[in-house]
């Protein structure tokens, strides 16, 4: 672009003040019209819907709870983040959880093993969340008054990190019995700290 | 004389055998390097100022070497003055570290303190195990005593620091440090975590309390009981809830609520502040940090609750009986 | 002359005969020391020679059953577990071959030990605690009835150690035995129907009930578990008839709720005081400071005292609770008809590994410095052997019977153990190879006493642990535990052994190591045997006097339940265990040759001989002309002397 010596402002700059009349739009170019951004905006709403619309009420009493997909493949918000891993070991010691299921979370005589592939109320990561919140017949306390939501899905993470759960996409496997030969192997540098990306990568 | 509490974190004024020996020496020391300052300041401005009268200099290789012994005085009387003046610091520092190092008497008086992220935990011990309580960001001593202050870590490196008694002790985990307090002086003597600890270091603050020894014995017997049953009706629903939905991280003597993940709140409103002096001990700081601490104190470990309005107020009236 | 050197030709001498001989060897050897004469048959397993009869310990074997029934747990008040039968001997004990079994199909580990009356077996269930009654006089013993009292399930996730039922008990015409979930039942033993059902506490802030309900003259005593879960502990007594709780001592708090009041007088100073169930606690943790009764009780008739032990303190974390932790990790001597406590005696002050105090204590008498004291031994978690005198509290010997290393002895002076300081443990630090492991050197799994040898037998756990402490917090309903432990096989590397041992001088006479632990408990009897069975499912029958082992059979789970001994209504003794493995021997259920689980009742016999086996047994019937009818009483085609 050349310089106007005298003046030192560059032709270039004349230039774009020339096209600047013809509109440029900027950082708008990134947004599409009101229109998609309207339906943009409906879409993923609608896919909220969709993933909580089956833990709601039904909206007409007796009715069918109809579409979407099973309660039991819900992800788990904080899947793979090492910090949720992290809170979630800290809470089941805090929470006496290891007393029952053991510091290696294998289990014994009060409770059942955490970290192989049988899971006697389901074991996708919703699953556990319910068996935490809700409690079971046989013993195993109720968490939903005692602790909020965030903490029981840490303790998901944490257990979830010990390799034997469920992945939410597999529930279906899993009810019918299709994952119990699968190998139960902790994902490579599971525990706080692992990188999200491996752990991922070593789930089925 | 109470203690400034316009400058509640000052440490130039003290007010315990721990604390002033140092004191002392940071006067001292200050006008010693003011002196030090001033002394040379002074010369090096008459060096400048005053010059040799320029005379003139016809021939440069005449002018005859001469060495004033005037000079080499600055040396034989500067060197030994330094040197006395240094020696006498050390003696005088190190003459404080022996004092504020451990008590005159043996203290009476073992408070357990374990800094947590971001609050204090405070177990005073005693010679039965019926006199051990634990409480939490605020610590009453009696005056006129020392009370020996057991330091513990549950996490990372804290640092224990109330500036007009003492000076700072780390708490490192894996090991306990020793520290001690004393004051002749009742009154509010206010500390902050000194050792970067995480989101929340800066508002990791603790009191010290030191009351006159009637009024600490009372205080204390106060602390061993147990929490009092409310008188029914909605305190006892307050109550219910609280062991329900606090119980897990929080214990309150003469409940089922027995958590230790969270302060000890058998006395809650014995105490002026709440989360390590972040909010003041009223209705509505008690009411706010419930519903949501973390608007309060983003990061501290208790989750925000989503009560009810009503789960909230009936909670925090129960709260309001733990005297 | 000894019962090893009989005839055979006496093997099957009728039964009435030696009942009578029996008896009366039980009956001399309860009022004068016993002396056998001549040598021990075989060679000695273990270091010292054993001299028969020599300690001079007897015993009262009030009731004085039948000595064809077996009609407690324990067998009599003094918690002997010794059979006056003698029909099986040393001699023809190789020749016992099962006769009949019977499967409960119950899943956890099986416990306690069938009882016997009146031609009638009756047994409990583990969890779903259900009773069977059956009839021994009719072939195969079938149910003569059953009943099925649907304890709530949420008990289970409760129990710390199985879902199990370690006894029941019979009196006043009823089956009386405790439900997981805090109820105590009574059966009419005739129909099977419930009598009476009382709630005696709530299985949702973590207390349960597995120990053996205990029925001295009109009372039941039970009491509750959940040391590992923070529960409050207690014993309380029940009237029998009606099942209504009469009085309910706690295992800590203050004095009125301990049940101690002017007449408590212990032996050792340290022990008196006023409240000390809650002084020595920091305040108000005795609320939850477990101190439970979950083992046996033993009675004296003529002090009318009951002796049992309380559990472990909560948590299982020390530092937590400083002080003593009265009356945790003790034994109370009571008032039987009142409960208000004589005496105590804490084994282990401030418990830190889990050493309860509910073992047995078996009554014996022994000479002592040239005088005859009423005595008690107990096998203690922590190790040591105490015999104590059972009026006053006095320990008079205190001995290691297994490997243990966090005390280097006991002072006789105070009865309390010198404390080895490495031992202790501190939370977040990693002690190693502290030994015994929380299950102790010997757990409730109870011992027996013959008063022919003055010797106890016992079980024998020999396993170590590396121990870090959590600290934990209260949440009624879950474990208030903090014990992060690994085991492992102590010195020698077996996980178990079963001894003979001299209650007057404390020491260990013969010892048999065994790879897998045992926790079935002993049985002796008057012919000089001593039955015991492993984890991994050996039932095994041992010269009382040497240690040999005569015979051994392998059964379908392990044993966790003590072998009983009766004479069925055919004259024929019988010997009979369950095997069910599960329990507290699950911790090594990793280690190779652990067995699965079972629910099987075996009876053994001389050769298998019984009613319930053999020939024949029931006629083949020929078929008529036209292929169809079915008559039951046509000319039989084969045809036996039995017949049906």
């Amino acid at each position: 672009m050349d310089i106007d010596h005298s003046t030192g402002a560059s032709v270039a700059r004349q230039s774009k003040r020339r096209c600047r009349g013809a509109k440029d739009p900027g950082l708008w170019a990134l947004f599409p019209t009101p229109r998609g951004m309207t339906l943009l905006v409906l879409l993923a709403l609608a896919g909220c819907d969709r993933t909580l619309g089956n833990l709601r009420a039904p909206a007409a009493a007796g009715g069918f709870i109809d579409g979407g997909q099973s309660p039991a493949a819900i992800d788990n918000p904080f899947e793979g983040q090492p910090a949720a891993v992290e809170k979630g070991k800290q809470l089941f010691t805090q929470m006496n959880c290891a007393g029952c299921h053991g510091y290696d979370l294998r289990g014994g005589t009060m409770a059942p093993d955490l970290t192989d592939r049988y899971w006697r109320y389901g074991g996708t990561p919703a699953q556990i969340y319910s068996s935490i919140a809700n409690g079971r017949p046989m013993g195993m306390p109720t968490w939903r008054d005692r602790l909020p939501a965030a903490e029981i899905w840490n303790l998901v993470s944490y257990i979830q990190s010990q390799g034997g759960a469920t992945p939410a996409a597999d529930y279906q496997a899993g009810e019918q019995g299709d994952l119990a030969a699968r190998p139960v192997a902790p994902p490579a540098g599971s525990g706080p700290g692992a990188n999200p990306a491996a752990a991922r990568s070593a789930h089925p | 004389m109470s203690p400034p509490l316009a400058w509640p974190m000052g440490y130039l004024k003290t007010y315990g055998p721990r604390a002033d020996p140092a004191t002392s020496l940071l006067w001292g020391l200050i006008i010693l390097s003011l002196a030090v300052v001033g002394i040379i300041t002074v010369l090096a401005v008459v060096g400048v100022i005053v010059r040799r009268q320029r005379g003139a200099i016809d021939d440069i290789a005449a002018l005859p070497v001469e060495r004033g012994a005037a000079g080499l005085a600055w040396f034989y009387i500067g060197v030994p003055l330094t040197v006395v003046a240094l020696i006498g610091a050390l003696a005088w520092t190190v003459t404080v570290l022996a004092a504020v190092d451990s008590p005159t008497v043996a203290p009476r008086l073992t408070i357990e303190v374990t800094g947590h992220q971001w609050w204090w935990e405070a177990r005073y011990l005693g010679h039965d195990p019926g006199e051990i309580f634990t409480t939490a960001n605020e610590i009453h001593i009696p005056t006129g005593e020392p009370v020996l202050i057991r330091l513990i870590s549950a996490d990372v490196i804290h640092s224990f620091w109330i500036p007009a008694l003492s000076g700072k002790t780390d708490t490192i985990p894996g090991q306990t440090n020793i520290a001690w307090l004393q004051t002749d002086q009742p009154g509010d003597y206010l500390g902050q975590c000194a050792e970067y600890c995480g989101l929340q270091h800066a508002h990791m603050a603790i009191r010290v309390m030191a009351q006159a020894p009637a009024d600490f014995e009372a205080w204390r017997l106060g602390q061993i009981q147990p929490a009092s049953s409310p008188a029914g009706g909605a305190l006892t629903t307050g109550q219910t809830l609280f062991e329900t939905h606090c119980g897990a991280c929080h214990t309150v003597r003469g409940t089922t609520a027995g958590g230790i993940v969270g302060p000890d709140l058998t006395h809650l409103m014995s105490r002026q502040t709440l989360a390590a002096g972040a909010v003041p001990n009223d209705k509505s700081g008690l009411s706010g940090w419930i519903a949501n601490p973390q608007a309060l104190k983003p990061g501290a470990e208790m989750p925000a609750t989503f009560l009810s309005g009503q789960q909230l107020s009936a909670t925090v009236a129960y709260l309001e009986t733990l005297k | 002359m000894t019962a090893g050197e009989r005839s055979p030709s006496r093997r099957h001498a009728r039964s009435p005969l030696l009942a009578a001989v029996g008896v009366g060897f039980a009956l001399s050897a309860c009022h004068a020391p016993t002396t056998l004469s001549g040598e021990p048959a075989g060679a000695s397993t273990a270091a010292t020679q054993p001299q028969p009869g020599a300690t001079g310990a007897s015993a009262d074997l009030a009731p004085n059953d039948p000595p064809g029934d077996w009609r407690s747990q324990a067998r009599d008040y003094a918690n002997t577990r010794y059979s006056p039968l003698s029909q099986i001997n040393p001699a023809n004990v190789a020749h016992l071959k099962m006769a009949w079994t019977f499967s409960d199909g119950a899943q956890f580990g099986h416990e306690g030990a069938p009882l016997v009356v009146g031609g009638v077996m009756y047994v409990v269930t583990p969890y779903p605690n259900i009773a069977y009654a059956l009839d021994l006089t009719k072939p195969g013993a079938p149910i003569k009835w059953s009943f099925s009292p649907n304890p709530a399930p949420i008990a289970i996730g409760k129990a710390c150690c199985d879902a199990v039922l370690r006894g029941w008990a019979i009196a006043d015409g009823k089956l009386i035995y405790n439900l997981l979930d805090d109820h105590t039942v009574a059966v009419n033993l005739e129909t099977g129907k419930e009598v009476w059902r009382t709630k005696m506490d709530n299985p949702e802030t973590g207390t349960t009930m597995t120990m053996s309900a205990a029925v001295f003259g009109d009372k039941v005593y039970v009491g509750d578990s959940g040391g590992e879960l923070g529960a409050r502990g207690w014993l309380a007594a029940l009237d029998v008839k009606t099942g209504k709780e009469i009085w309910r001592a706690y295992g800590a708090g203050p004095d009125d709720q301990v049940k101690i009041g002017g007449d408590f007088k212990p032996y050792y100073s340290w022990m008196k005081g006023k409240d000390l169930g809650a002084t020595s606690w920091p305040p108000d943790m005795w609320k939850h400071g477990g101190a439970t009764s979950w083992g046996w009780v033993s009675y004296d008739p003529e002090l009318n005292l009951i002796y049992y032990g309380t559990s472990n303190p909560s948590p299982r974390v020390p530092v937590q609770r400083p002080g003593l932790n009265l009356w945790s990790a003790a034994m109370f001597a009571r008032d039987a008809t009142t409960g208000m406590a004589r005496w105590a005696f804490q084994f282990t002050p401030h418990d830190q590994w889990d050493y309860d105090g509910v073992n047995e204590n078996v009554l014996i008498s022994i000479p002592w410095h040239g005088q005859t004291r009423k005595a008690l031994v107990q096998f203690n978690r922590n190790g040591f052997a105490y015999t104590i005198d059972r009026e006053t509290g006095e320990v008079l010997v205190a001995a290691p019977f297994g490997n243990e290393n966090w005390a280097s002895g006991i002072d006789m002076a105070t009865g309390q153990p010198v404390v080895n300081p490495a031992q202790e443990p501190k939370p977040g630090e990693t002690l190693k190879n502290i030994c015994p492991t929380d299950l102790g050197v010997k757990d409730w799994q109870p011992s027996a006493f013959s008063p022919r040898t003055g010797l106890i037998y016992t079980p024998v756990i020999n396993v170590c642990m590396d121990l870090t402490d959590h600290k934990q917090s209260y949440i009624a309903g879950t474990p208030y535990d903090g014990m992060e432990m690994k085991r492992h096989a102590g010195p020698g590397g077996n996980w178990g052994a079963f001894i003979a041992w001299d209650p007057v001088k404390g020491r260990t006479v013969w010892s048999i190591p065994e790879q897998f632990m045992v926790f079935s408990g002993a049985l002796a009897t008057a012919s000089d045997l001593v039955f015991y069975g492993t984890v991994d499912g050996w039932l095994r029958a041992v010269d009382a006097r040497t240690g040999k082992v005569l015979w051994s059979q392998k059964l379908g789970s392990g044993i966790i339940s003590p072998p009983m001994t009766y004479t069925g209504p055919d004259g024929r003794q019988y010997v009979a265990v369950y095997a069910g493995v599960g329990g507290a021997p699950m911790v090594e259920d990793k280690q190779a040759g652990f067995p699965a689980h079972g629910n099987t009742l075996y009876v053994f016999s001389l050769d298998g001989v019984s009613n319930s086996s053999g020939a024949g047994m029931i006629t083949t019937v020929a078929a008529g002309a036209d292929n169809t009818r079915m008559a039951g009483h046509e000319a039989p085609v084969s045809g036996s002397a039995h017949g049906y």
